[in-house]
């Protein structure tokens, strides 16, 4: 116990030395010649998010600002302490892509608290006392552009289709938008479309190939399917190459498929001829509007609470000329 | 010469044997590490960030602690954290004010997390059960516990997080001063339960050698039975502190702390062969493991670097930990 006493004795006093240096530092220091910036992902699981956090440290290089990075690996609870660090580590701004709308109100709460500026990348909070500013891109119209471009191309078939959508992690505001955006265009075009199977997906690959796969086995006629994120092609592919309807769009039996995000996979989809459409979520923009917003915030400027990112809808038409906008295009080249 | 290198070899070596003998091996380890980084790492070293450190250290705790009674008794409780994911979404089921059972009662705070400690406790009897009545091998009971209390509470919540939960709930997660008397003090019970009660003795007859317990009189059974109760409670109690720190009954809540939980239970040195282990143990490798996760993350090292370096650390001391019981063998 003696040994236990002294230990702790020691490092208290190693502690207590060190800790007073640092808090006089902080408190003497004055306004920061270069802005640190925390980004904290929820994952960087997809490449949207990698794409994303890219786009971020490119334009705070740009702007000559350094980022600290912290990444939840899907754990909230880890995020909100991640969050705690960079409150601890006193940034001058936090950029924070939320598990869900939810979890993050206590980790905007912290940021609040400390008076330091945060901002949502690409997921907004739910309505709380607390002040953030979500930059996102705009899920419900942009689905609806992609589901109504896919239904043009349904029309010309002549005929009145099967249709299959993958559903996201309905806790994630943006899968709910999708969601809402596909049920919009598709409510319009029931002469066109009959939507006989949802599969949920919570983001998760193999939970969205066994439930494709069950939904090709129930409905072997689904000839249209609109997935709430790219990420998710290679599961439809797969299943789609096991039930034999892998087929490009000159081809008979091609499956009319679109999607959301604008990753690579997607792109080479496209350029192979696979697939129809997909929106793409503008990752430059978001990420450079993310950027802006803390300068703007540390300003004392007002901002929206929400910054809409329009997007674009990517189809075979199209494709050349807007291929230098999509961020998988780029990461393709890569 | 000869003997002046003989004598300082010897004390080298009786020095680094009382290092290693010491059950205060982790916590030094914790000193060392906290001395190195402190001065490369904003933050480290503030009042803050201690508050920062406690925070995150006591429900984690809470829940290794469970772990290692577990661990003590020669099983392994791998749904702890599927517990706190059902524990947190039935919790949030009766408090919430949106349409919880009982929103907008006075009561709602309280029987929420009566309830919570109850389920907890209730999962805990199952996997105590299937161990011990239908002799089951404790890594298959809990995986498959994992599994399906990680799928019922997504099927419970169709994986919506559930918010607005009561300000008097929240409030032991957002308050440092309420949170720490609880872990403490489940801990410090937990800690006189092991080292002062004949339960704990039992405990580590049972995880030592089952059958020379039997033999002896020992009730295994109801030992091994009390062990994952107490694991399924310990849990539940950390769902309350991780629940009210997010403000919010999530489904997933806890679903990437599993090897935490076990990693900082076998650092601090309890055995993964059962009957061996203390709470002060626990505690040291609870706070050696956290105060590393926060060090990197203050140091901006990137995600995979970090994920490197906390795996390399852990193999380390379970290395070193082996290295202390072959050396204190011979």
């Amino acid at each position: 116990m003696k040994t236990l006493i002294r230990l702790i004795l020691t490092l208290s006093v190693v502690a207590s030395s060190v800790g007073c240096n640092k808090d006089d530092k902080a408190s003497t220091s004055t306004a920061p010649a270069s802005l640190t910036i925390g980004v904290a992902f929820e994952t960087l699981q997809t490449e949207y998010w990698v794409a994303g956090y890219e786009a971020i440290k490119a334009e705070a290089a740009k702007r000559g600002y350094k980022v600290v990075e912290a990444v939840a690996d899907g754990d909230a609870n880890r995020q909100f302490e991640q969050v705690r660090n960079f409150v601890t580590r006193k940034v001058d701004g936090i950029i924070l892509v939320p598990k869900d709308a939810k979890t993050c109100i206590p980790m905007i709460r912290a940021a609040n608290v400390a008076n330091i500026p945060i901002v949502l990348f690409n997921r907004p909070a739910d309505k709380s006392d607390t002040k953030s500013v979500a930059v996102v891109a705009d899920n419900f119209a942009l689905t609806r552009a992609t589901v109504d471009y896919m239904i043009s191309e349904a029309k010309k078939t002549g005929k009145r289709l099967k249709a299959m959508i993958l559903v996201g992690d309905l806790g994630d505001i943006n899968a709910v938008g999708r969601r809402d955006g596909f049920d919009a265009a598709v409510k319009e075009a029931g002469d066109t479309l009959e939507v006989v199977a949802r599969v949920p997906t919570e983001w998760n690959q193999e939970k969205a190939q066994a439930g494709v796969v069950n939904a090709l086995q129930a409905n072997t006629d689904i000839s249209f399917i609109f997935t709430s994120s790219d990420f998710l092609f290679p599961s439809i592919v797969s299943a789609l190459k096991g039930a034999g309807k892998y087929h490009k769009a000159d081809e008979p039996g091609h499956v009319i498929l679109g999607g959301f995000d604008g990753d690579a996979t997607a792109w080479q989809m496209l350029s192979d001829g696979y697939l129809d459409a997909t929106g793409v979520q503008d990752v430059y923009f978001e990420a450079q509007q993310s950027v802006q917003a803390i300068v703007d915030l540390r300003a004392g400027k007002q901002l929206p609470e929400v910054i809409r990112d329009a997007g674009f809808v990517i189809h075979r038409s199209n494709a050349k000329e807007k291929a230098a906008q999509m961020w998988g295009a780029n990461v393709s080249r890569k | 010469m000869n003997r002046a290198t003989s004598l300082a070899s010897r004390s080298l070596h009786l020095w680094a044997t009382a290092v290693l003998r010491s059950e205060y091996l982790v916590l030094l380890l914790c000193g060392v590490l906290f001395t190195a980084l402190a001065p490369f790492t904003p933050g480290l070293a503030t009042a803050s960030n201690f508050t920062n450190l406690l925070g995150n250290l006591a429900p984690l705790l809470v829940v290794a602690t469970g772990q290692m009674l577990v661990l003590i008794a020669g099983g392994i409780d791998l749904s702890v954290t599927s517990t706190i994911a059902l524990v947190s979404v039935v919790g949030a089921f009766v408090m919430n004010g949106d349409d919880g059972w009982l929103k907008g009662s006075a009561a709602a705070a309280p029987a929420a997390v009566m309830v919570m400690l109850g389920l907890g406790a209730l999962v805990g009897l199952g996997n105590g059960l299937a161990v011990t009545k239908l002799r089951m091998p404790p890594f298959i009971v809990t995986l498959t516990t994992m599994m399906f209390l990680s799928g019922l509470a997504v099927w419970l919540t169709k994986s919506q997080p559930i918010y607005h939960l009561p300000a008097g709930f929240t409030a032991l997660g957002s308050r440092l001063w309420l949170a720490l008397p609880i872990a403490a003090g489940l801990t410090g019970f937990a800690h006189v339960l092991l080292a002062r009660s004949l339960f704990g003795q039992w405990l580590r007859a049972v995880g030592f050698n089952a059958r020379t317990a039997r033999v002896s009189g020992v009730p295994e059974g109801a030992v091994v039975i009390g062990a994952y109760i107490a694991s399924g409670l310990l849990a539940a109690a950390a769902s309350v502190l991780y629940t009210a720190r997010l403000e919010t009954g999530s489904p997933v809540l806890g679903q990437r702390i599993l090897l935490d939980v076990i990693g900082a239970t076998v650092i601090g040195g309890t055995s993964l062969f059962g009957g061996k282990g203390k709470v002060l143990w626990t505690f040291f490798g609870v706070l050696f493991l956290t105060l590393l996760d926060n060090a990197l993350n203050l140091l901006g090292l990137s995600h995979f670097t970090i994920m490197m370096v906390k795996g390399g650390v852990i193999v380390l001391a379970a290395l070193m930990d082996t290295a202390r019981n072959r050396w204190l063998a011979t």
